[in-house]
């Protein structure tokens, strides 16, 4: 047994495609933005080491503290939307015992399997000031409710984050459903004779049951929204003035619009330190362990 | 031994696999497929395809290129141009491409450009082909400039004179609505108060593309400072001089009485222009090309205006912003065929200039024009306005693309779109325009 | 079980069940009336969009919408596109991200770990930090603007976290299969194909879905490296509607809407199995 399992052939085809495909083109790429960060660097020629200026005029720049602001309202709008509003649809879907359950789930998850363009282009029909739905909406209902949707510089962000967290509810909604539908009956119907109305049986059980489902899609939630970038290229360039940039938008800036790449490196490096940082954290407030049951 | 064989013969099959994948794409399908071009045609001679990276989206760019293209048949049988529209990004698309090392044979660039590809070496050196196409004897003696660049050495063949932004209105809602066409920064605030009363949207603007609320900001800057943001962009001067100050407030001010329409920010040229077409919107700002089809659009209801002067410089009439730009045709130096693509270069914005000429209306031009063609399109009454007018401008700045410093141009991009929102303040605009400006001088 | 339950708690039952009810009929709404809307005005005209019947169905089918739509743009051609490169993605992460799994989880050699771990930090690297590096790289590999362009950095990508969910999945497969195996003398290589393949199908399944949704819809990495038209994805070869059609919308829905359908369909007719996965995968736990 021993020598079947550690037949170095094997091994070695097992294990080199991998390593080598991830130190290649994650790993070395990696190390490179570390290295870079420290340089004036137009991405072409050697470029020039200048220590931590990169770092320092980071934390000068108003773009760049916009960008960490808005990187963090994108992930904090993304897990409210998609786990908070997920949940509770879940819990309806769980507890209502009809045909149309599936109905929903199809429905829900219908946008997750759109591209991400038709999406976008989607909702800036929906948002356009002047012919958008939702304007139309206001005015046929009478509201005074129209709005410069994603020309406000306080507002563009949730509308863009909105409709991110639009397009993947379902694939959350449905990974919380399935947890549920995982969890054995005889829990609730345990509950149910203490009492417990279904609310209660779904915060007492269901919560802390699904702690793995839910630390996965916490992971999804806000490195998602920590990494934004396309749904700001294609509905708002950024825009108006700097007030929808995120980290990621502020590297593809900085290095193709001004020909800084080594400044962008820089707010590329903290993206990934902000993410380590994001999983870690997550990992460290829903403990690992597997809730036996 | 044996362990190792097999490993290495591993990594060769996925690396047959990999490139088995790789073939099969249509890309190097696509790619075969001139060659069999060249072996049907191949008794007379060799077909060779350049690849031409060309702005083709509105009128004013798809009549030059088809025009220019025509005329390359009879003149260059042998080539063929493919051509892959040129994104309106700001130039992006072509960073991206020098840094992917697939910069096209021959590409259109703007002067910011100019400055990155040049730094990295992505950009022919055409001092040579200049002085064997002749070109240097057919550019007019005021592009001299555009064609060399400060180094003394020529990245492009322009093609474009010296353009400028233009201030559009509608002749019928100003006098429908008994508005007075602005002549003083306070006339204007005043239309736009008397517009925003009757539900018209006093400016119309695709501010979703950052140049034009470059040039819109720029249009202010030139009241009290001449120079412009050109200024700003030479390292000259600061953002906290009074000129741009009060630019930023009096635009700002302007901005928050309602001067442009909802979601302006967010759109782009066909729904900006359609609104001032259909009468929606009273005036328009787009560069001097945009004659051609306003006047089409909309007849003798529209024509031009001088930007309203701000009441301490009245003399400001006479400044306009906008200007001529070092960029045009430029080559990639990886050509496999570059002698030939700077050629078909030089012969491109020559051509742009006939065509522009003679089906644009348009005489601002980089290279002087052969005496015996005469335009097709009639010059309409605003380009001859321009032209009488031309004598008399005193000063011009710099379109976006026009700016040498890609820094300073991405920060007033960013920034003058910023500043047309209400909620944006002009100290945030000056404050971060300088740091910009700052940062540029060390 | 419902004898148990007195009248009163039945009440509150058949009262939650009606607010749930409205809680997922709202949602439905949100969710499936944009697109319903997208798909009624890709048959309108411009003044029926904006004026005269902005939210109904259209009064007439408009098809030439569609025809504008599917001779100006290459729509076809950019599905074409992301099918390959989504399912190449999924079929090569899986087959990698298996193997490797296999070999930390089960097999016995110096280093496991450590190779493990180091694997796993492509979890918490964003794909966007990369692309500056990873452009010039593909560069200088000749690569750009094959297909392969795309699908070796979505594999690597998928790797950290297809190989985690399956590392877990093989720790709780019970070692005694392969002794069994190993005692009938199959080799390591037909163990692994017959015996523990088949056993992590749930967990491959799952990944299947995750990963071809992520290839499917990315967009920078494909943004720097396809820079031509032939080559392009869904996302990125829809984003050049803007500024072409943005004045006629019908067409940009009509376009939208083509590009959409199929993968519509195909879920619609796989729903169950999605979300077979979907369960299943909820037992994986990450």
């Amino acid at each position: 047994m021993q020598k079947f399992f550690s037949n170095k052939k094997a091994i070695a085809i097992f294990v080199l495609p991998s390593l080598i495909l991830f130190i290649v083109v994650v790993f070395y790429p990696l190390i490179q933005i570390f290295i870079k960060s420290f340089y004036e660097w137009n991405g072409l020629s050697k470029g020039t080491f200048i220590a931590l200026e990169n770092y320092t005029r980071l934390f000068e720049d108003s773009t760049f503290e916009t960008s960490i602001k808005n990187g963090l309202i994108f992930a904090t709008f993304l897990t409210i939307y998609q786990i908070g509003l997920g949940t509770i649809l879940a819990f309806a879907a769980s507890n209502i015992k009809t045909k149309t359950g599936g109905f929903f789930r199809i429905v829900y998850f219908l946008p997750v399997v759109l591209s991400v363009t038709v999406v976008c282009q989607l909702w800036l029909s929906v948002f356009n000031a002047e012919y958008g739905l939702l304007n139309k909406l206001f005015e046929i209902l009478g509201i005074d409710f129209s709005q410069d949707w994603l020309s406000d510089r306080n507002n563009a962000i949730f509308v863009v984050a909105f409709v991110n967290a639009w397009q993947y509810l379902g694939y959350q909604f449905a990974l919380i459903l399935a947890g549920i539908k995982s969890i054995p009956t005889h829990y609730y119907e345990a509950a149910q004779i203490d009492g417990a109305s279904p609310l209660q049986a779904h915060l007492k059980i269901t919560i802390p049951m699904l702690a793995e489902t839910y630390r996965f899609c916490l992971v999804l939630a806000i490195t998602g929204g920590l990494n934004a970038f396309t749904q700001m290229f294609i509905m708002t360039n950024g825009g108006p003035g700097t007030s929808t940039y995120t980290l990621t938008y502020m590297m593809y800036s900085s290095a193709f619009r001004a020909g800084e790449y080594g400044y962008g490196m820089a707010s590329a490096s903290f993206l990934v330190i902000q993410c380590l940082i994001a999983t870690i954290v997550i990992n460290k407030l829903i403990a690992r362990e597997r809730i036996v049951y | 031994m044996k362990f190792r064989q097999l490993t290495a013969l591993f990594i060769v099959v996925v690396i047959i696999a990999f490139t088995a994948i790789g073939c099969t794409s249509p890309g190097t399908e696509e790619s075969n497929a001139p060659k069999e071009n060249v072996h049907k045609e191949g008794n007379q001679e060799e077909v060779i395809t350049l690849k031409i990276y060309a702005q083709y989206s509105d009128d004013d760019t798809r009549i030059p290129y088809d025009y220019a293209v025509e005329q390359l048949k009879d003149a260059y049988p042998n080539v063929k141009l493919e051509l892959d529209i040129q994104a309106q990004d700001d130039g992006q698309k072509l960073q991206i491409y020098a840094a992917t090392g697939n910069l096209p044979d021959i590409f259109q660039v703007g002067t910011s450009q100019i400055k990155t590809l040049k730094e990295s070496d992505n950009i022919l050196v055409l001092d040579d082909y200049v002085k064997s196409t002749g070109f240097d004897k057919k550019i007019h003696p005021s592009a001299e400039n555009l064609l060399w660049n400060q180094d003394g050495h020529a990245y492009a063949f322009p093609y474009a004179g010296n353009e400028l932004v233009l201030l559009y209105y509608n002749k019928a809602i100003f006098e429908e609505h008994g508005v007075k066409v602005p002549e003083t920064y306070e006339d204007l605030k005043e239309a736009v108060v008397k517009f925003k009363e009757v539900d018209i949207i006093p400016l119309s603007i695709f501010a979703k593309e950052k140049w034009i609320t470059t040039a819109l900001y720029d249009v202010f800057a030139t009241r009290l400072e001449a120079g412009g943001i050109k200024k700003l962009d030479e390292g000259k001067g600061s953002a906290k001089e009074k000129s741009y100050v009060e630019a930023a407030n009096r635009l700002h001010e302007l901005v928050k009485l309602g001067l442009l329409a909802d979601g302006a920010t967010n759109m782009n040229y066909d729904q900006a222009a359609s609104l001032f077409y259909e009468g929606k919107a009273a005036m328009f700002i787009n560069g001097q090309w945009e004659i051609q089809a306003s006047t089409e659009k909309l007849g003798e209801n529209v024509d031009w205006m001088f930007y309203p002067v701000f009441s301490e410089k009245p003399e400001a009439k006479y400044a306009f912003a906008g200007g001529a730009a070092s960029g045009g045709y430029a080559v990639s130096p990886y050509s496999e065929h570059k002698d030939l693509a700077a050629e078909v270069a030089a012969f491109m914005s020559e051509k742009y200039c006939e065509a522009k000429y003679l089906y644009r209306a348009n005489p601002l031009l980089a290279l002087k024009i052969d005496p015996s063609l005469e335009p097709i399109e009639k010059f309409p009454p605003m380009m001859e306005k321009l032209a009488n007018e031309l004598p008399n401008i005193k000063s011009t700045t710099a379109f976006a693309w026009g700016l040498t410093e890609p820094k300073f141009k991405v920060a007033i991009e960013d920034q003058s779109q910023f500043l047309l929102t209400p909620g944006y303040t002009p100290e945030e605009f000056i404050e971060e325009l300088e740091k910009t400006v700052e940062r540029l001088k060390k | 079980m419902e004898r148990a339950v007195n009248s009163k708690t039945k009440n509150k039952l058949k009262f939650s069940n009606i607010f749930y009810r409205i809680c997922l009929w709202a949602y439905a709404i949100l969710s499936f009336y944009p697109i319903v809307w997208m798909i009624f005005y890709s048959f309108k005209n411009n003044d029926e969009i904006f004026v005269s019947n902005p939210f109904g169905p259209p009064t007439t089918l408009r098809l030439e919408n569609y025809f504008k739509a599917l001779t100006q743009y290459n729509v076809p051609k950019y599905f074409l596109n992301s099918v390959v490169v989504s399912i190449c993605t999924v079929a090569l992460t899986i087959l990698l991200a298996t193997m490797f799994a296999y070999a930390t989880a089960r097999m016995k050699w110096k280093g496991q770990n450590v190779a493990r771990i180091f694997v796993s930090i492509g979890m918490f690297i964003p794909v966007q930090s990369i692309l500056i590096p990873l452009a010039i790289l593909v560069r200088d590999l000749n690569l750009s603007n094959r297909y392969l362009s795309l699908i070796v950095p979505y594999t690597a990508f998928n790797l950290a976290f297809s190989s985690m969910v399956l590392y877990g999945f093989l720790r709780s497969i019970p070692i005694e299969l392969e002794e069994a195996a190993c005692i009938d003398g199959a080799g390591i290589f037909t163990t692994f194909s017959k015996i523990i393949v088949p056993n992590l199908k749930p967990a491959i399944s799952t990944l299947i879905i995750f990963t071809f949704l992520q290839a499917w819809n990315e967009f920078p990495i494909a943004l720097i490296l396809i820079t031509e038209e032939s080559m392009k994805t869904l996302p990125l070869g829809l984003l050049f509607f803007q500024g072409q059609f943005t004045t006629d919308w019908g067409a940009m829905g009509a376009a939208m809407a083509i590009a959409s359908l199929p993968t519509v369909i195909m879920y619609v007719f796989f729903s169950n199995q999605v979300e077979k996965a979907l369960t299943i995968g909820g037992a994986v736990k990450g």
